[in-house]
């Protein structure tokens, strides 16, 4: 989409260099003076107007490449020493005998860097939310303000949501590299809300782009004391929705190749909201023995 | 399934390009449904794949067979006399097969399908290329398929070595093989099919035995001795000979290679084989040290595994 986008954009000024003025005419319809793009050019209010063009980003300096060259080879390198230490960078018996793991915690602002914030402030709307560092650099604090009034552009219906959502691995020379989960079976989070109710979703990066709206979800609702909550949601609970719609056709979270995992609020209540994360880890529960938690029905079943 | 053997049997007895190419696509065209059968998204991935790389595959065969028939004027499958349709044929083979430089296709698709398709796909799906690979072998470029070959050995155990899922470890496994196979083609078809033949022996009997304690990945592959404990015993027996540990039945066709090499002249090659295999040696001794001999402290606890689906064949291996 954005490859032709740009094919576009390059015919276009090809076309804007070599027009002449026999030509013009022959193809007005086709070339014009204003700058036409190949998609709509309507804004939503909530995202920023396109100051820069992408290629005028681009940097050609010799020894910024040679430095990015020597950092991209020297994680190759790392990444080769894990491929022979064994699964994940740790030794084959640490992968048997381990239990629980701590995949993302949250003691500088590093940490913070691995996490994206965003609200409905993209399509319009006016929630708040912020990202910070709690009290002694031990936890993340998720806070902001939530606002369900709908912006007013004629086809959003409903308003009003805020989400955090880890940034997914990079491995060298920007190859996509996946979290193998498959040794665990519960998510571990250490968490202290504020009583408001939260969605946790894990995305699974899939290869084709069909299936790139694919969100395994569950809920985690929060209790609200000054006390740390431990919560833990086995992994056969996660529902599978696309762009937001439930499924039909359920299946278990496959966590052999997870790219991200995401908190979002969108209980419909307008009003301040916090979550403090200490880590969110990962736990082999033993004494879980549930495959799927919902049961799936054969749609044509043979008569 | 029965459009498989349809598929298979077409291939092999052809003597023209065009029904055998017929065959590998009704081959294709009937495992597609097979890989996609559980309507998970990983299974369409790996339909999806599988039908692309297979797809275009046929159609480099078809075009080589057509540049051959362009200048040679028949459409025999032994005489194919035009270098560049060699070459093109070569790549659609190795496409079709999984060989290194394209093999990444391979261990995707074996792990979005179920265990049994996975056997189907490392098994039979490599028959009809391989024969199609015998047939045209004395014209075929030697160094082109010892160094896809030599590739593929030291790809196949490179990656298979900090793998945890078990479909992805046979995946590689495969590719490995299936490099020990087309580096003796050019010199001794048969010790080719001997090869196929004892692989596809051995890989048989690891997919059923994982199937019947439905072990997926390593951790439940670790802690299936307290469900079948002969089964466990076999499994690692097998997966040595896979590897091609002297007194099991996995050491002769190596031996055989190495042996026909050398007598090629091509002792290097030889030693580069078996060095790089070496790599694959490591990784399942590893995995049956940690599987087997070292009995993991905890039991799974899967509802799904303690329902022996049937007891396999655990004697064949021993073969």
């Amino acid at each position: 989409m954005a490859l032709a986008a740009t094919l576009l954009h390059n015919a276009y000024f090809c076309g804007r260099c070599c027009r002449h003025k026999a030509l013009q005419p022959l193809l007005g319809p086709l070339l014009s003076d204003s700058l036409s793009k190949s998609y709509s050019s309507y804004r939503r209010p909530g995202s920023q107007p396109e100051k820069k063009t992408t290629w005028q980003n681009v940097d050609l300096s010799f020894k910024k490449s040679i430095e990015v060259l020597k950092t991209q080879l020297g994680m190759l390198k790392k990444e080769t020493e894990d491929h022979l230490a064994g699964p994940e960078g740790q030794s084959l018996t640490h992968y048997m005998l381990e239990q629980t793991r701590v995949v993302w915690e949250f003691r500088s602002q590093e940490d913070l860097n691995k996490w994206v914030i965003s609200s409905d402030v993209e399509i319009g709307g006016k929630s708040e939310v912020y990202l910070k560092l709690g009290r002694n650099n031990q936890t993340a604090l998720l806070y902001g303000t939530l606002n369900t009034e709908v912006p007013r552009d004629g086809e959003t219906k409903y308003s009003g949501y805020c989400s955090m959502r880890a940034k997914p691995l990079v491995g060298s020379f920007a190859r996509k590299k996946y979290y193998d989960w498959s040794n665990f079976n519960s998510l571990y989070l250490r968490v202290r809300g504020d009583g408001r109710p939260w969605m946790v979703n894990i995305y699974t990066d899939p290869y084709f782009s069909h299936q790139k709206d694919d969100l395994y979800n569950y809920f985690m609702f929060t209790r609200g004391g000054p006390y740390w909550e431990e919560i833990k949601i086995p992994f056969s609970k996660f529902f599978l929705s696309s762009r937001g719609r439930v499924q039909d056709d359920q299946h278990p979270i496959w966590l052999d190749k997870i790219s991200t995992v995401g908190f979002t609020i969108g209980d419909k209540v307008n009003g301040p909201f916090q979550l403090e994360i200490d880590f969110i880890g990962l736990l082999n529960d033993r004494a879980h023995t549930e495959e799927f938690a919902y049961e799936t029905y054969e749609k044509n079943p043979p008569l | 399934m029965l459009s498989l053997t349809l598929g298979t049997m077409i291939t092999i007895t052809s003597n023209h390009w065009v029904t055998a190419w017929a065959g590998l696509e009704i081959n294709t065209l009937a495992v597609i449904p097979l890989i996609s059968k559980s309507h998970h998204p990983r299974a369409i991935e790996a339909a999806t794949k599988y039908f692309l790389t297979q797809a275009t595959a046929s159609a480099l065969m078809l075009f080589s067979s057509m540049t051959n028939a362009w200048s040679s004027g028949q459409w025999d499958i032994t005489q194919l006399t035009n270098p560049p349709s060699c070459l093109l044929l070569t790549a659609a083979i190795a496409i079709k097969l999984g060989l290194t430089p394209f093999h990444f296709w391979f261990p995707e698709v074996l792990q979005g399908s179920s265990l049994t398709t996975a056997l189907l796909l490392s098994t039979a799906m490599k028959f009809p290329p391989t024969t199609i690979l015998l047939l045209t072998s004395h014209s075929l470029n030697p160094t082109l398929l010892s160094t896809m070959a030599i590739m593929s050995i030291a790809l196949g155990g490179w990656m298979g070595l900090n793998q945890t899922q078990t479909r992805k470890i046979l995946a590689f496994s495969s590719i490995s093989h299936l490099g020990w196979m087309t580096i003796i083609i050019t010199y001794n078809p048969k010790l080719t099919l001997l090869t196929f033949y004892l692989y596809s022996l051995m890989t048989t009997s690891i997919f059923l035995s994982m199937n019947s304690t439905n072990t997926l990945k390593l951790s439940t592959l670790m802690t299936s001795w307290t469900k079948a404990p002969m089964l466990n015993t076999t499994l690692m027996l097998t997966l040595l000979s896979l590897a091609g540990l002297p007194p099991l039945t996995g050491f002769l066709p190596k031996w055989l290679i190495i042996q026909e090499l050398t007598k090629q002249e091509m002792t290097t090659t030889a030693t580069t084989i078996s060095m790089l295999s070496l790599l694959g040696l490591f990784f399942y001794l590893r995995l049956t040290y940690c599987s087997t001999i070292t009995l993991p402290p905890n039991s799974s606890n899967k509802m799904k595994q303690w329902s022996i689906k049937k007891p396999v064949n655990t004697l064949t291996p021993t073969l």
